[in-house]
Order: structure tokens, then C-alpha cells, then sequence
């Protein structure tokens, strides 16, 4: 999801003699001005969502004053650097008041970015939190901050020192990460096919002026394939203009951290969604299988949000019900913050000393392969043993002592849903879980998300209108301004590589040699 | 002697070869020798003594220097943006298209400055005799007619295994060695080449010319170790042109007024009414027919199941596209030339199919054959084991260019030639190597996607390949290259840079005379009668402002403000182009900047990523070990490649340096 690429190693090492560095002797002309002034100014909460006093909604970039003069009313004087100052925050369009705040004021360099920066520090209910993140997106230059970039400019400004780049590697792995479960989630569903089958659509707008361009002197490249580019850049416009409108259209994104229960079949998982929300949500029963869709609630734990599913037994089936069924529990698997394993005790290989091994194996089985990130060392894994009830007191005992601190293999709790014996101490182990990764910023602010999309989706229909502006007059840049839809689209959907406009037009076009 | 052992061959042509070079081969010994004399060849051997090397070329046939040995064209839309930069780097293509062109047009006029396509047809024997000339009267540079039977490397040294160095090269009379310490390969489809026509196949890079260098395939491939890909590549019949009704044909006719390649000239050899057209015909529902009709008798199309994306050959056209009609061009192949070259038309099936199949279509309906089509198959180094200096990484002074890295085309050819030469002529004189920028040339583009990425079917240059597109245009190639060709390079001459650098200045001046000119729009309606302004009527606008609109022209302002604008009547196109692009490339200017910034951090190429002590995945491991990425810029682009890796490697090499410990961070470039 995220591209690849960021202007760092400035300060790099070695410089290989690049022919293109070389003197300032090109002046103006011609080659474009080494840009200083234009880096954009992000924002992002920075803290957890869920549950919290304070909320901190970060701003990092060269209008960050501008941004504090607009929303915290100081039209005189910023305050003194890294001094809080309580304000009225508001709307800088309606100027209506938002919340009652600690604004700050950090001057570049001396900033954790090295950028101009700002700090609001606003209560931490979610209304609040949504209504000033939604106003720092509608001031012009300030857009949401992508996944690490603030971690990333800080890097690029020399902020961090080589240990604390160390690190770095780890956490943009994390960032990356929660930005790909993000994009998991949000691509499945309706919205997710909406953006596909945009993206695939500028795809074939672009192929197809690429190779108008590229081969149309040469090969027989059939007339009106402009028009056609015309007509679908001028739909797609229409419905991305139309989807940014209507705000009711707007899938709602789920919020809270999200739980999976998963495993075998008549492992007890839906027993499990029962007995967390202490009601029948779920229909239990001896069949395997009964479980086919995915049933999901959302529950509050230990004071934070969580939305809990439980997924249909993972086993081979014919029924194609249930096959499906299969297939979306591993969907959801791998959408998932925690996943929730559960076994049944009474399968468990009688000897201890075999357990670690046999859970490795099921676990491996059970979730997706390790290049999703998920590993069975993760700590967004639980094993749950349950049916503790049918097992002798003395092997659950010593299996107990086997699995303790276990390296390789996640915390793992017997329990019986039966008779909600150590029901208490799994729920302890679960809360502190939960309790971690709604301190993490990263485990879902969809209010962010929904401004990121909406601020490309606007720089994608902007850059659509540049295909119309010089359509006739220079095709080179009418395709430029394809080519950037293409790339703010990419942001949502991801990257598109000029090989693969090259293949689109390889397959819809006879090019000779 | 070793000279005399030596066939030192001098072609009627270059009658003054004696008086130049003497009777023998003067040395034993030179700084870069440069082997083959196609387009690759001949450039590299070139750039080499402009940079001040003792040169050596080895051909095995002088007279074929120079040969356009499939089409007679030069440039098109991508393929002419990299002839303006050959020349702008001083090579000779330009000026050899702009002597020999007998047909020119700008491709794409309609659709944009950034991709406008200068091209030309060409006659086959001016451009030959262009190159010819033009190389035998290039100081330090001696021609030698020979094959070379083996690349002389020295011993590895035990301690780097898979390392070699280039010591020179040995013909296959088996004479002394010549030596050097850089050597440029540009072998074309001799490697291990062979030449199909229907059911027979023959060994050969082309037809009619000696046979492959098996001795070179064996050094590269068994000594060297490099890994090497087979690809194949065709050439159409030549038609008697006497023998085609033109008259069943679509005239096409060149441009009024042909434009230069090269930024020296102001106009070409061949007067605009000189010119000669070219013809358009269309393939018939009969072609198609021949063609599967004689699928069983062609070996070449029946080996074609893994063939490249776009369609080599008519075969492939109607196999893949069936049902459709195909553009077939008739180009002229020169002033005297009784010949016609169907471009489109390239097939390896029996002469006399070749003939069948070329009758089926009205124009050619009595066309008689002059040599027919056939199909080349030949191996070709992948090269991803170069540098961006195209120097193979595990031979010090070895530099491969032209088809032999996997690409096709005359002008991709000379592209890399020059700046093999370039760097091959750099390392003889203790230079350090140097690396184009894909933010700043379509050379770079193309050197940083086949060393980058490698190929899988013979690589063309395409605009859209180039992200910077409408910054890399066919009008700037000289402010983008030849200022820096001249002062930090050093393979453009004087003369050459003179010249580009009083464009530059002018161009400067009139761009500050354009803005110094501001006026409210409601005035500029005033002074230049009915154009259509979208800003209101306060706005104050200045010339190059006004410039970017469509219906405004330099000379509209010109006549305005004569005072000030008319002595820079002679920039007005470029002036106008400069107006339209320069807002669009100043949004660009961060991405090269980003992009440029990673591409300066090298990676060591003989780095141990699959045991290198830092939290990469194995897949990525593998990739890295794979591909070897030279520089950071390189490895972000790779499929596979992850951000937290990039971190890693970087934070690698970067605690590394510290430490000062002499780890080798691609010195080689």
C-alpha cells in the first residue's frame, strides 16, 4: 500500500557520482527549481482512539502557524514556543466552537519533525476529535498525514540518531502494517469495489492515451479512442464528484478494535461470542458448521471499543455455503487487530510435552501465511483452549506449566464457555490486549481515513480536469493529468507501475516491432 | 610484426585511412577498445576519443561500419528524444540522420511539444559513408578489421572469486594480444546467434556477414559466469521497387521543411523538395491465410510461444490480432537506392511464401523479392549485472551496449554505446565512472530500467517509460545535457558547448524580457486583439504568463512589446514550449528531487544480502540477492521490495560508513 519511496538519505553516505547532481550552472531554466517551500503540512491524531481524556491532534509543516492562527484564534501572536496556552479551538469556515483546548506552538527546528509544528490538545471524545479533524482537513495546504510520516520527516530532518533509526525500520514495518489491515477492511465491501473498478477504469483512460501517443504514427491505432478516453474520464469525474457529495453514501467504517475468533470447527468459537457478551448472539450447537456467516457485535471491554466476529469453522467442505463461509473467516482473519484461536482442549495431544508443537502446527493451519505480517508469535494472537471441563485437572495442569512463556507461541488461556471457568483470568489477558492497541493510533482512526481517501479522491478529480483543460491543445499534459488521477487514486487502492499501463496496451493494441 | 599478422583492410571508401593510421596498427597497447561497429560501436568508440582516450575499434568488416542493417529510418516518438540527446552529448547519430535523412518529419505534431517525434527515412549509403568518415577523421581513434576470438581477463583473484579484470583482447588469427583495460563490447545479435528462414536455421548474427563470435560467448559465459537470455528479433524482404504498383498505395508525404536531429545544424543535407515519400498499404484477409497456412513450415514463429508482448513479425500480428487489417509502410531505402523496405512486413517463413504472402496485398500484388525476411535468435547478457555506467559489475573494465544488453533499435543502440564509451574511456584515464539520471535523459531512463529491472523481450524506448516526460523533451536535450557533457563529462567538444551555452543565455534573457512585461488582462485584450483570458479583468499578467495560452504565439508579443522582444525571434519555439511546460515541470521538481536523491546513495555490489545482519524478510532477501540493486533509488523500485527493508539497507550501509571500516559502497559506480 504504501509506495516504496521517500526523499531521505540526504545526508547519504555515499554519493555515487550522478552526472544529473551536478552544478547549479543550469540557472533557472528550464530544469525545475529545487522545491523548498512546497512540502505540504500534515495532520493525524496521535493519540489512541477509544477510551481517553485527552486526545493530541498533531500538525506538522509549513502552515502550521497559519493553522493556529485560524483555529485557536491568535490572530496576534503565536504564543511562545513549547508553551501551552488554553483556547477556544474553531471552525476556521464557521467559526463555530469546537472544543475548549491547550493549543502549542513549536518553531521549526526545534520540533519533533524539525517542521513548524502545532499540538492540539482537545477532550477525548469522539465527536470533538472527529469535528477538528474534519476542520484542519478543509484548510487549504493541510491534508492527512499517510501512515509514519510524521516518524518519516522527523527522520529526513536529521531528528533521529542512528539507534533511533534502528528502530525506525520496526515501526514503519508496524505503521505499514496497520495501514494495510486498514486497507483490507475498508477494501472489502462496497467502497473497496468502488475504488477497484475506478482505478481499473483510469488504468484503461490512461493505457489507451499512452499508446495513442506512443504508437499512433506507427501502428493502426483505431480512430475515436480518444473519444472513448473522453467519455470515461468524464464519467469517472461525474461519479467520484458524486461520491464525494453525497456524504450518506459513505460506508461507515467500523470502529473499535477489531477481534476474530477463529479455529476449527465445534472448537466452541461462537460458545466463546456468547459468553463475552453474556448473551446469545451467536447460535451454538454440536454440528460442525453451524456457523457459516459472520456473526458480529460490538461490545465494550474493559472500557474500550471493540468489535468482536465470530467466522465459520476453517475446514475443507463441498458445501458451497460454507466454503464461502471459510473463505471469509480467513478474509476477516487477516483484516483483523486480535485474533482469538480457539481449540478444543479435549483434541490436545495427552502428553504435555507435545502440546507446543501440535499448537504451532494448528496455529500455522489456522492463520494466514507469515508475508501477511501475522505471525503465530504475534502478539495480536490468542490461544483460547476451551472445553478445560473434559479435560483431567492434572494434564491441564502440567500443559499449563508446558506452555508458560513459551517463545514461538502466543499467550494461551484454558477456559471452559461451559461452566466459565477461567473465564476471569482470559478476560484479564484479553483486556490488557485490547487495552494495548487502543493506545495504538495506528489500530484505526476511521474519521483519518475517511479524510485521506476524500482529500485523493479530490486531487484525483482535479487532476482529471487537467485532461480535459489540454486535451486538444497538448496531449502530453492532457496524459499528466491522467497519469496523477492514476497516483492519488493508487494512494487508496495502490501504486500503478508504467509496466503495467505498458501490458494494457501490449493486450488491447497490435504493436509491431 | 604484430600488424602484420593483422588484415588491416582499407575500404575504397576511406581511401585516407593510410594516411591517417600508416600502413600497421601503431600500438600494442590502447586505453579503450571498442568492439563492433554497429550503432553501439561506433558511438562508444567516438565518445571514448573525444574524452581523450586512445581508441581501438575492431570490426569484421570496415565497409559495413555505419550499416543501417534493418530499417532505413532514424528516431520516432520516444527513439527521437534519445537521438537529441546522443547529439547533445556530441555523438554522431544526428548528425549522420540530418546528412543521410531523405525524409523528415516531426511524429506527434499534434499532440505536444514533450512528445513530438523527429524521424527521418534514410539513405542507406550516405549514412554509412557519414559514420565512415566521420570516425576515420577522429583523432586517437584507429579502425582495425578483425574478429576477436577472446576477451583477455586476469586470473581471479582467489581471495574475490567471480572477480575478473579486463586485460585486452585477442583476434582470431590467433596474432598477439592487444591490450587494454577497458573494453566495450557492442556485439549486437552475434552472440551465439542464428538465422532462420522457413525449416532451416543457420548459424550467424546477420545474413550475410562471418559468423557469431563463439570464442566471446564462451569467455562472457564460462569464464566471466554471466547469465545470459535468448531473445529474437526479424527483418522484412527487400522489394524491388519497380516492381510495386504505388499507385494501389497512400502517398505520405515528409514535411515541408525538414528539421534537423542535431542541435549544430539549421538544415539537413536533402533539400525539402529533394525528399522522397513513403507509401501506406494495408494487409488483406490473404496474408492471413498464408501466414497459417505456413505455420508447419517456419520454425522461428513456432518457437514464438513465449514471444514479447508487442508482435515482432506479421506472423505474430495476425496470430495474436487475427481478422484485422495491418499498417504495412513502403519507406524508401535511399536517393539511388532501387528499393523499397515494408516496414511491418518482418517474416521468417520460406522465400517463396515470403512472396506468396507479399502478393496478396493489392500494392504488391507483382512485387518481386530482392533478399527475403528472416529471423534472428541470439543470446544477450542480462543486465542486471551492470552498473549504471554499463560496466559489468564482476569485470572490472568491462562495458557491454546495444542489443547485446537486450534491447532493440538503432537508437537505443547508439544511446548506450555513447555512454559505455563514455565511461569506458573514463576508467582508462582514472576517471571515476559516471551514472545519467532518469529525472534528467531518456538515457537514463533506459540504462536505469535494463539495469534496474532487466528484460524479458527486446526493450524499446517508449515516452511513456519516462515519468518526467514533459520535462524530457526532444527542444531541451541541449540545456539538459551538453553544458554538463562538456564541463563535468568531457565527451563534448568546444565548438559544441559554445553554442548551447549562448542558447541558454538568450534563452534566459528572453524568458526575463517575457516577464518583465506586465499588464492587467483588460490590456492585454487591448494590445493583442480577441483572445480569450480566463483570469479577470485585474489580474495583472506578464508575457510568459500570457504565453502558456493556446491562442498566443512569441511573435503576438513579439509585436507588442518590438523593443523588447524581437531580437528573440529566433528562440520563439522554444520560448513557447518553455511557457506551456515550465509550470507543470516545477510541480514535478520534488519527485526528481526524491527520485534523484535515492539514486545518489549506491548499494555495494557485492553485498551478502542473504546473510547481511539486519531484520529483512527471506523474500526479500532474495530479491535483493537477485537483482542486485546499485543504487538505493534501484532496490525502492524493485517489485517485492518493502519499505521497512529500504530503512534497513539504508541504516545498514549507513552504520557501516561509519565505521569507516572500507566496505566497498559501489565505488565501481
Amino acid at each position: 500500500m504504501l509506495p516504496c519511496s521517500w526523499g531521505l538519505w540526504r545526508s547519504a553516505i555515499h554519493t555515487l557520482k550522478t552526472f544529473s547532481r551536478a552544478s547549479p550552472s543550469a540557472r533557472g531554466l528550464c530544469i525545475p527549481t529545487r522545491a523548498v517551500c512546497d512540502a505540504e503540512t500534515i495532520f493525524a491524531l496521535s493519540s489512541g482512539h477509544g477510551r481517553c481524556g485527552v486526545a493530541v491532534v498533531r500538525v506538522s509543516g509549513p502552515a502550521s502557524s497559519m493553522v493556529l492562527r485560524n483555529m485557536a484564534g491568535l490572530t496576534q501572536a503565536l504564543p511562545p514556543p513549547r508553551t501551552a496556552l488554553l483556547r477556544r479551538i474553531t471552525d476556521p469556515q464557521s467559526k463555530e466552537l469546537l472544543d475548549r483546548g491547550l493549543v502549542l506552538w513549536f518553531k521549526g527546528p526545534h520540533s519533533f519533525t524539525g517542521e513548524d509544528s502545532a499540538e492540539f490538545h482537545i477532550h477525548g471524545g469522539p465527536a470533538v476529535i472527529t469535528a477538528v479533524l474534519q476542520a484542519l482537513g478543509s484548510l487549504e495546504g493541510v491534508r492527512p498525514a499517510e501512515a509514519g510520516e510524521f516518524t518519516r520527516r522527523a527522520f529526513h530532518a536529521g531528528k533521529l540518531g542512528l539507534t533511533e533509526v534502528e528502530g525506525l525500520g520496526d515501526l514503519i514495518h508496524a505503521e505499514t502494517e496497520a495501514q494495510r489491515r486498514q486497507a483490507l477492511r475498508q477494501m472489502d465491501g462496497e467502497l473497496g469495489r468502488l475504488y477497484q473498478d475506478w482505478s481499473y477504469r483510469l488504468k484503461r483512460c490512461l493505457a489507451h492515451v499512452e499508446a495513442f501517443i506512443d504508437f499512433s504514427e506507427d501502428e493502426l491505432i483505431e480512430d475515436g479512442v480518444l473519444n472513448q478516453v473522453d467519455s470515461s474520464v468524464r464519467q469517472l469525474e461525474t461519479e467520484i464528484e458524486r461520491h464525494l457529495k453525497d456524504e450518506r453514501r459513505g460506508e461507515r467504517l467500523r470502529t473499535g478494535v477489531q477481534v476474530v475468533i477463529a479455529g476449527a470447527t465445534n472448537a466452541g468459537k461462537s460458545s466463546l461470542l456468547n459468553t463475552l457478551c453474556q448473551r446469545p448472539a451467536a447460535i451454538v450447537s454440536p454440528i460442525a458448521g453451524t456457523t457459516r456467516d459472520i456473526v458480529e457485535t460490538s461490545l465494550d471491554i474493559g472500557g474500550f471499543p471493540v468489535l468482536l466476529s465470530d467466522t465459520a469453522g476453517l475446514r475443507d467442505s463441498s458445501d458451497s455455503v460454507e466454503r464461502e463461509g471459510v473463505r471469509r473467516a480467513r478474509q476477516r482473519v487477516e483484516q483483523a487487530d486480535l485474533t482469538l484461536v480457539v481449540v478444543d482442549s479435549t483434541q490436545l495431544p495427552p502428553d504435555p510435552q507435545l502440546v507446543a508443537a501440535f499448537l504451532q502446527e494448528h496455529l500455522s493451519t489456522v492463520l494466514p501465511s507469515p508475508e501477511a505480517g501475522m505471525t503465530a508469535a504475534s502478539d495480536r494472537v490468542l490461544l483460547v483452549l476451551n472445553k478445560s471441563d473434559l479435560v483431567p485437572e492434572e494434564q491441564r495442569e502440567r500443559t499449563e506449566g508446558e506452555l508458560r512463556e513459551r517463545p514461538g507461541l502466543p499467550p494461551a488461556c484454558f477456559l471452559s464457555c461451559s461452566t466459565s471457568t477461567g473465564l476471569e483470568d482470559f478476560l484479564t489477558v484479553l483486556q490488557s490486549r485490547v487495552k494495548t492497541l487502543c493506545g495504538d493510533p495506528l489500530s484505526g482512526a476511521p474519521s483519518l481515513t475517511q479524510a485521506r481517501h476524500r482529500a485523493h479522491l479530490q486531487q484525483s478529480v482535479q487532476a482529471l480536469n487537467q485532461y480535459h483543460q489540454y486535451r486538444d491543445q497538448d496531449l502530453a499534459l492532457a496524459a499528466e493529468g491522467v497519469r496523477l488521477a492514476l497516483t492519488h487514486l493508487g494512494r487508496i487502492t495502490g501504486r500503478v507501475g508504467a509496466e503495467e499501463i505498458l501490458d494494457i496496451i501490449f493486450r488491447d493494441f497490435c504493436i509491431g516491432k | 610484426m604484430l600488424a602484420q599478422k593483422l588484415h588491416l583492410l582499407r575500404h575504397n571508401v576511406l581511401s585516407f585511412v593510410s594516411s591517417r593510421t600508416g600502413s600497421d596498427l601503431t600500438r600494442r597497447q590502447y586505453d579503450v577498445i571498442v568492439v563492433g561497429g554497429g550503432h553501439a560501436g561506433t558511438e562508444a568508440a567516438a565518445a571514448a576519443a573525444r574524452l581523450g582516450a586512445e581508441t581501438l575499434l575492431i570490426t569484421q568488416k570496415i565497409m559495413t561500419i555505419g550499416a543501417l542493417s534493418c530499417n532505413p529510418s532514424l528516431g520516432g516518438v520516444g527513439k527521437g528524444q534519445l537521438v537529441r540527446e546522443v547529439d547533445a552529448l556530441d555523438g554522431l547519430c544526428g548528425r549522420a540522420g540530418d546528412s543521410a535523412g531523405v525524409h523528415f518529419s516531426i511524429l506527434n505534431r499534434s499532440k505536444g511539444p514533450a512528445v513530438w517525434g523527429p524521424r527521418a527515412q534514410l539513405d542507406r549509403e550516405r549514412y554509412r559513408q557519414f559514420i565512415q568518415s566521420e570516425l576515420l577523421s577522429t583523432p586517437r581513434l584507429t579502425v582495425l578489421e578483425g574478429s576477436v576470438d577472446e576477451l583477455l581477463v586476469s586470473q581471479p583473484n582467489p581471495e574475490e572469486p567471480g572477480h575478473h579484470r579486463v586485460t585486452g583482447i585477442r583476434l582470431v588469427d590467433g596474432s598477439h594480444p592487444i591490450l587494454s583495460s577497458s573494453v566495450v563490447l557492442t556485439t549486437g545479435t552475434f552472440l551465439s546467434g542464428s538465422l532462420f528462414m522457413g525449416q532451416t536455421t543457420s548459424p550467424g548474427g546477420r545474413m550475410g556477414d562471418a559468423q557469431s563470435c563463439a570464442g566471446l560467448s564462451y569467455t562472457l559465459k564460462e569464464t566471466l559466469g554471466l547469465r545470459v537470455g535468448r531473445l529474437r528479433t526479424g527483418t522484412p524482404p527487400r522489394i524491388v521497387k519497380e516492381s510495386v504498383d504505388l499507385s494501389l498505395a497512400q502517398l505520405q508525404a515528409p514535411d515541408k521543411q525538414p528539421t534537423p536531429f542535431s542541435f549544430l545544424n539549421t538544415h539537413t543535407r536533402c533539400k525539402p523538395e529533394e525528399q522522397l515519400p513513403c507509401y501506406l498499404t494495408h494487409t488483406t484477409p490473404g496474408v492471413e491465410r498464408v501466414v497459417r497456412e505456413s505455420v508447419h513450415l517456419n520454425c522461428h514463429i513456432q518457437q514464438d510461444a513465449k514471444g514479447p508482448r508487442y508482435c515482432p513479425s506479421i506472423e505474430s500480428r495476425v496470430l495474436r490480432f487475427p481478422g484485422r487489417r495491418h499498417q504495412v509502410w513502403l519507406e524508401p531505402e535511399g536517393l539511388t537506392s532501387d528499393l523499397l523496405y515494408p516496414q511491418g512486413l518482418s517474416m521468417t517463413m520460406p522465400p517463396e511464401l515470403q512472396l506468396r504472402l507479399l502478393r496478396e496485398i493489392p500494392a504488391l500484388h507483382r512485387a518481386e523479392i530482392r533478399t527475403p525476411g528472416y529471423g534472428v535468435q541470439y543470446d544477450f547478457v542480462c543486465p542486471t549485472q551492470l552498473t549504471p555506467s554499463l560496466q559489468v559489475k564482476s569485470t572490472q573494465g568491462l562495458f557491454l551496449a546495444g542489443q547485446i544488453n537486450g534491447t532493440t533499435g538503432y537508437e537505443e543502440a547508439a544511446a548506450q554505446g555513447l555512454w559505455a564509451g563514455v565511461n569506458a574511456g573514463r576508467t582508462a584515464l582514472s576517471l571515476p565512472p559516471m551514472a545519467l539520471s532518469r529525472t534528467q535523459s531518456y538515457i537514463g531512463v533506459l540504462i536505469d530500467d535494463l539495469v534496474g529491472r532487466g528484460v524479458t523481450e527486446p526493450y524499446r524506448m517508449f515516452t511513456s517509460r519516462a515519468e518526467f516526460r514533459t520535462y524530457l523533451r526532444p527542444d531541451n536535450a541541449d540545456l539538459r545535457l551538453t553544458p554538463r557533457g562538456f564541463e563535468e563529462v568531457g565527451c563534448v567538444t568546444l565548438r559544441r558547448y559554445k553554442k548551447a551555452v549562448s542558447v541558454r543565455d538568450g534563452l534566459q534573457e528572453a524568458l526575463m524580457a517575457l516577464q518583465s512585461v506586465a499588464l492587467s488582462s483588460t490590456r492585454w485584450r487591448e494590445k493583442l486583439g480577441n483572445i480569450s483570458l480566463s483570469e479577470n479583468k485585474s489580474t495583472t499578467l506578464n508575457g510568459l504568463d500570457l504565453l502558456q495560452y493556446k491562442d498566443v504565439s512569441f511573435e503576438m508579443l513579439a509585436s507588442a512589446f518590438p523593443e523588447c522582444l524581437s531580437q528573440y525571434f529566433e528562440y520563439s519555439q522554444r520560448l513557447k514550449i518553455e511557457a506551456v511546460y515550465r509550470p507543470h515541470c516545477e510541480k514535478q521538481s520534488r519527485e526528481m528531487e526524491r527520485i534523484r536523491s535515492e539514486e545518489s546513495l549506491s548499494l555495494p555490489s557485492d553485498m551478502d544480502y542473504l546473510s547481511l545482519p539486519v531484520s529483512l524478510s527471506q523474500e526479500v532477501r532474495e530479491i535483493l540477492d537477485r537483482v542486485r540493486p546499485n543504487t538505493l533509488g534501484a532496490a525502492t523500485r524493485l517489485p517485492g521490495m518493502t519499505p521497512a527493508g529500504i530503512i534497513h539497507l539504508l541504516n545498514y550501509s549507513n552504520g557501516n560508513f561509519h565505521l569507516g571500516c572500507g566496505v566497498p559502497l559501489g565505488g565501481s559506480g
